[in-house]
C-alpha cells in the first residue's frame, strides 16, 4: 500500500466514525458530570455566580491549550492520519506521550520511522493498540482505587500535603519531598537521552546502505538538525516564558517546537 | 437554641445529601471510565476490521515492555499525586480525558484560587469537577472545528515537499523534550548520555531498538539520581 493510500485508509470514514463516536462519547460524560455538579452546587447552597466563574474562567484558560493540543494532531496526522490523533489527543492522551509510545510500537513492526511511506494497516493497529494500552493505567487504577483511595486521604487528612506534591522537570534540586518524583524525572532524562544518543549513533556509524560504517559519518542527519532546531526553539519559548513572563506561551512550547522542527527538516531536505 | 438545632440540622441535611452525591459520582465514574476503557482498547482491533489488518499481539507486548512500564509508573505517580488533589469527579473526568499536566490540573488550581476553595472540602470537589468538565469540552470543541477546517488541507498535508517533517515528528520531540529535561539536570543526564552515545556509535544496529535502550540509560539515570539524592540527605 502506498504512504498515500494508506493515509487515505486512515483518514476514511469509517474511522472518523469510530473515533468521533468515542469523542462524543466522552464528551456526553463530561456534561453528565457538568450538569451533576452545578446542581449538587446549588443544592448544598454553593454561590452561582462562583459556580460560573469557574466554568467561564476554566472555558478560556483551556483555549490556548487546546490549540496547541490541535497542533500535535497536525504533528501527527502525516503519519497516522487525522482520525486516531484527533481521538488520542482528544480523549486521555497527550502529545509527548502519544508521539513516543507510536514510535516504540513502530519500531516493535519493523517501521525505521514513524511515516506514512513505511506504514501498513497491521503497523497502524499495532501502534493503535500499543497507544491505548500504554496509558490505561490512569483509568484502571480510577475504576479500582479511587473511592477507597479518597476515603484513605480524607481519613488521614494528608490530602493538604500531596496537594503539593506536582510533577515537575527541573525539581530535582528541590531538597523537599521524597525520591518518588526525582526518579520519574531521572526515568524521563534516560528516555529522552536514548532517542537523542540513537540520532547521533545513526550519524556517526549509520548510513551502510551508503558505505557507512563506525565512525564513517554516513548516516542521516536531518534528525539531528530537526533535534537541535526544536531544542532552541524550546529554549526560546522558555526564555519567553521566564525571562518575558509570557507564561501562556507554556500552552504551546512542545507543539510550537515540533513544528519549527519540523519545518527544519523539510527546509533542509529541499 | 431552636436556631442551634435548625443549623445543625441543615449541616446535616447537606452531608448526607454530598455523601448521596459523591456515593453515586463513584457509580457513574467507575461505569463510564470501563465503557470508555472498553471502547479504547477495542478500537484498534474494530479499525483492524476494517482495514482487514488486526494487531500484532507479539510486538504490542514487546512494545509494551520496552515503553509501556515507564508510563505504567508514571500513571501510578499521576493518580497517587492527583486524585486527592481533583477529588472524586475531577478525577474520574481526568483520567479519562488525558491531558493533566498540560491542562487539566492547572486549570483545576486556577479554578479552585479564583473561588478559594479548599482541598478535600465538598466545595473542592464540586470546583474541580466544573472546571474539568469545562476544560474536556473546550478541548473537544476546539480540536473538533480543527479537524474540520484540516479537512480541505489535506492534500498540502499529504504532499510529498511535507514528508520529510512527518518522518521526523519523533526527533522533533525529543529536540524540545531534551532541551526541557537536560537543562538543569546535566550532571544527571551526561553519563547516560555519553553511555548511550558510545553504545549506538559502536553497535549501530541498536538504532532499530531504541525503546529498549531506554531501560538501560534510564536505570543509569536513576541510579545517578538517587546517590545524588542520599548524598543530599546524608
Amino acid at each position: 500500500m502506498s504512504s498515500f493510500s494508506i493515509l487515505q485508509a486512515l483518514n476514511s470514514a469509517p474511522l472518523y466514525l469510530i473515533c468521533g463516536g468515542i469523542i462524543a462519547f466522552v464528551a456526553v460524560i463530561c456534561v453528565i458530570f457538568l450538569i451533576r455538579a452545578y446542581r449538587a452546587g446549588i443544592a448544598m447552597g454553593m454561590d452561582k455566580g462562583k459556580m460560573k466563574t469557574v466554568i467561564t474562567s476554566s472555558a478560556t484558560f483551556s483555549i490556548l491549550p487546546s490549540v496547541g493540543i490541535l497542533l500535535g494532531v497536525i504533528a501527527l496526522s502525516g503519519s497516522l492520519g487525522i482520525p486516531w490523533p484527533w481521538l488520542r489527543l482528544s480523549v486521555i492522551g497527550a502529545l509527548h506521550y502519544e508521539t513516543q509510545v507510536a514510535q516504540a510500537a513502530a519500531e516493535q513492526v519493523g517501521l525505521s520511522s514513524l511515516s506514512a511511506a513505511e506504514m501498513t494497516p497491521q503497523a497502524f493497529t499495532t501502534i493503535a493498540l500499543l497507544m491505548s494500552i500504554c496509558i490505561m493505567w490512569g483509568m484502571v487504577l480510577s475504576v479500582f482505587l479511587n473511592k477507597g483511595y479518597l476515603k484513605k486521604i480524607s481519613g488521614s487528612k494528608k490530602g493538604e500535603a500531596k496537594e503539593t506534591a506536582t510533577f515537575k522537570p527541573n525539581d530535582l534540586d528541590n531538597k523537599k519531598g521524597g525520591f518518588a518524583d526525582k526518579a520519574m524525572t531521572a526515568m524521563f532524562i534516560g528516555l529522552v537521552g536514548a532517542y537523542v544518543a540513537s540520532y547521533i549513533g545513526g550519524f556517526v556509524s549509520g548510513g551502510a546502505q551508503n558505505g557507512g560504517g563506525i565512525f564513517r559519518f554516513r548516516g542521516d542527519w536531518v534528525p539531528l538538525v530537526v533535534v537541535a532546531a526544536s531544542a532552541l526553539s524550546m529554549a526560546f519559548f522558555i526564555w519567553l516564558s521566564e525571562k518575558k513572563k509570557l507564561a501562556w506561551v507554556d500552552n504551546f512550547s512542545i507543539a510550537g517546537s515540533m513544528i519549527v522542527g519540523m519545518a527544519a527538516a523539510v527546509v533542509v531536505s529541499l | 437554641m431552636k436556631n442551634a438545632n435548625m443549623n445543625d440540622a441543615n449541616i446535616k441535611n447537606e452531608s448526607t445529601y454530598f455523601e448521596r452525591y459523591n456515593d453515586m459520582t463513584h457509580v457513574l465514574g467507575r461505569i463510564f471510565t470501563t465503557i470508555v476503557l472498553v471502547m479504547l482498547v477495542g478500537a484498534p482491533f474494530l479499525i483492524g476490521k476494517i482495514l482487514g489488518a488486526m494487531p500484532d499481539l507479539k510486538a504490542t507486548a514487546k512494545g509494551f515492555l520496552s515503553v509501556g512500564i515507564i508510563w505504567t509508573v508514571s500513571s501510578i505517580v499521576e493518580f497517587l499525586v492527583y486524585t486527592p488533589m481533583l477529588g472524586a469527579g475531577g478525577s474520574y473526568l481526568a483520567f479519562i480525558t488525558g491531558n493533566l499536566i498540560n491542562m487539566k490540573i492547572p486549570c483545576a488550581v486556577n479554578a479552585r484560587d479564583t473561588v478559594g476553595a479548599k482541598s478535600g472540602t465538598p466545595e473542592n470537589e464540586i470546583i474541580s469537577t466544573l472546571s474539568i468538565a469545562t476544560s474536556s469540552l473546550v478541548t473537544v470543541l476546539v480540536l473538533a472545528l480543527g479537524v474540520l477546517l484540516l479537512q480541505p488541507l489535506q492534500p498540502v498535508l499529504q504532499s510529498q515537499v511535507l514528508q520529510p517533517a512527518f518522518a521526523n515528528v519523533v526527533a522533533a520531540l525529543f529536540g524540545a523534550m531534551a532541551y526541557k529535561y537536560f537543562r538543569g539536570n546535566m550532571d544527571i543526564a551526561a553519563i547516560p548520555l555519553t553511555f548511550l552515545c558510545l553504545l549506538f556509535i559502536f553497535v549501530p544496529s541498536l538504532t532499530s531498538s531504541t525503546s529498549f535502550m531506554i531501560i538501560p540509560g534510564g536505570g543509569l539515570a536513576i541510579l545517578i539520581s538517587w546517590l545524588k539524592f542520599k548524598k543530599r540527605n546524608a
